[in-house]
């Protein structure tokens, strides 16, 4: 679905990315790992489009996408969800998503994907009309993902979705991502925390100075060893 | 517009009730005050008013959407003004409209001419946008990094188009003979009719764009814009053609503004000077960047300046505007509408 290519980018004249390998299969999760400042989100950034590919590429769905604007990315059904606090405050639930659906043509499409994300996420459906900065952090995120999902997308990649949430809502979102997988999407899914990324995820990388570090298996990868303690803070994961 | 949770302080709105009374008891002191005079100041004001707003809409919509002001916006309404003007002395006299609409033919020669302000002016300021502006911006960050380059290229822009315009139109102010029927006289005074036409048609305009910024997609997909570039990128939003879009609107807003004066006084080379800075005053009194905001402080900029050159001193007309705004900026400085969103948590 998605393959990146010894990507390499950065911001102004600051390099972040050394030649990042990926790939994502279609209808996975994978999960991408690292600590603070090693280049997930840049990785994100780039592949949507936000900042340019220096060298290497990007492939989705066959075709080269590193050189194409924002807009068209999204147009070709791959998405970036945000972290929560990326809504537009001032507006109300519906407004965001029917901003999340800007790329439909007909308002019958928009109308059947706002009942599918409510359909997802009942909470936003009890609060359609207020406006999103009176939401809570877990209710935005809600708000978030179910924007990305209302351009009919067949990918979408997640920016830790469990950023500053409560234990029980984290658990929430992440069934939801299941769900989503499960009606035909795939997901990739950029996670601090690295036990439940792991739980959710088919495959995993791990990523460090803008290399792909360690990768393999999700459930190989929460034994491993050596990515525990160098890059996953060094402490034993729990597993059950 | 883009702002709706309310943060007041209620000692700055009592201070400022204050001035207001303060204000409104010296006016009734005059010894010209009466219901009749009254009533020609509220619609001197309003009209006057009204062309502030929409001037002072253009910028607050190009400081959303584009995070710079616009400091060569007084000349776009001083080029609309222009563009009406010759659109109707480029129809002339048209027989055929006369023979089938005898009533009315001065209106629809006038209409005509409004409409090609707001079309050629919202042309010309995608033209402007793209050709001198955006260029600006080619290293990278948008217009929010390119911001003060802009700024000042805004007072540039507006000495080249004075200029320009200087040399296709001559510096001599022209009448802008619309036949709009006969003045009529309000509290004692014979107004022309234009007066009355310039608040109507500036509320519908300004109705016209709440309804297109609210109820449209390219409306949400705009405050989607003035908001967030990037977020709006990651919906699919062509953000580059959407910022042209915003400054052509609020050029053809200004040309609108120009072409409605123009009848009432005259149509000249160094009129946009003053109505910047007055409608900057205006974006300033209702809250910069608050589109109704914009408006409400263009009516207020337009009766207050009315009313005291009425009742206090006519010599110092251009000064109130000024002084009003100073005042707001002590006392309540987010003006009248301006507030911040906050996010809960």
């Amino acid at each position: 679905m998605l393959k990146i290519d010894q990507l390499v980018s950065g911001y102004g004249t600051v390099q972040i990315l050394n030649g990042a390998n990926m790939k994502v299969d279609n209808q996975s999760i994978v999960a991408l790992l690292g600590g603070n400042g090693t280049g997930k989100s840049t990785i994100l950034k780039a592949t949507s489009g936000l900042i340019r590919a220096w060298k290497g590429s990007i492939e989705f769905d066959g075709e080269q996408i590193h050189n194409l604007p924002p807009h068209e990315i999204v147009g070709r059904g791959l998405v970036q969800v945000t972290q929560g606090k990326d809504v537009f405050p001032a507006m109300s639930v519906t407004e965001n998503l029917r901003l999340g659906g800007f790329i439909l043509k007909t308002k019958k499409q928009l109308n059947d994907n706002l009942e599918k994300v409510f359909n997802y996420f009942p909470r936003l459906n009890e609060r359609k009309d207020q406006l999103a900065a009176t939401l809570s952090g877990g209710e935005l995120q809600m708000l978030c993902i179910g924007r990305g999902l209302m351009s009919n997308p067949k990918m979408i990649m997640l920016d830790e979705p469990s950023a500053a949430l409560a234990p029980q809502i984290v658990l929430d979102i992440f069934k939801n991502i299941n769900r989503i997988r499960k009606d035909g999407l795939t997901v990739l899914i950029v996670e601090q925390n690295v036990r439940m990324a792991l739980l959710l995820a088919d495959y995993g990388y791990v990523i460090k100075d803008g290399v792909i570090n360690v990768e393999g298996d999700s459930k190989k990868l929460m034994y491993d060893e050596s990515v525990k303690e160098s890059y996953l803070g060094g402490t034993k994961v729990n597993v059950q | 517009m883009f702002n709706k949770l309310r943060i007041g302080k209620r000692g700055e709105n009592i201070i400022f009730s204050v001035f207001v009374l303060i204000y409104i008891a010296w006016c009734v002191s005059s010894p010209d005050m009466n219901i009749e005079s009254l009533k020609s100041v509220l619609t001197i004001g309003l009209s006057v008013g009204i062309i502030y707003g929409l001037v002072a809409l253009g910028i607050s919509l190009i400081y959303t959407g584009l995070d710079v002001v616009n400091f060569s916006h007084g000349e776009f309404f001083m080029i609309g003004a222009f563009a009406g003007l010759t659109m109707f002395n480029v129809l002339g006299d048209q027989e055929w409209i006369f023979n089938v609409f005898p009533d009315a033919y001065g209106w629809i020669i006038y209409v005509v001419c409004l409409f090609t302000a707001f079309v050629s002016m919202g042309l010309f300021g995608v033209f402007i946008e793209r050709v001198f502006l955006r260029p600006l911006t080619k290293k990278g960050g948008g217009y929010t990094v390119a911001g003060m380059g802009i700024i000042i290229c805004g007072f540039g822009l507006s000495v080249v188009l004075i200029n320009v315009a200087y040399l296709i139109w001559n510096p001599v102010a022209k009448p802008f003979p619309a036949e709009l029927g006969l003045p009529m006289e309000i509290g004692g005074l014979f107004l022309p009719i234009t007066y009355i036409w310039m608040i109507v048609v500036g509320l519908g305009v300004a109705a016209g764009l709440w309804f297109f910024l609210n109820k449209t997609k390219m409306g949400l997909g705009i405050r989607a814009v003035a908001f967030s570039k990037d977020v709006s990128n990651l919906v699919g939003i062509n953000v580059p053609l959407y910022i042209s879009i915003i400054f052509g609107i609020a050029c053809a807003i200004a040309g609108i503004g120009g072409t409605l004066v123009g009848p009432t006084y005259q149509v000249v080379v160094f009129m946009g000077y003053i109505i910047l800075m007055k409608a900057f005053a205006a974006a300033v009194v209702g809250g910069f960047g608050n589109l109704p905001g914009a408006i409400v402080g263009g009516f207020t900029v337009g009766i207050f300046e009315t009313a005291s050159s009425f009742y206090i001193s006519g010599s110092h007309k251009d000064l109130y505007a000024f002084l009003l705004m100073i005042v707001v900026l002590m006392i309540k400085p987010t003006g009248f509408f301006g507030t911040q969103v906050k996010m809960k948590a």
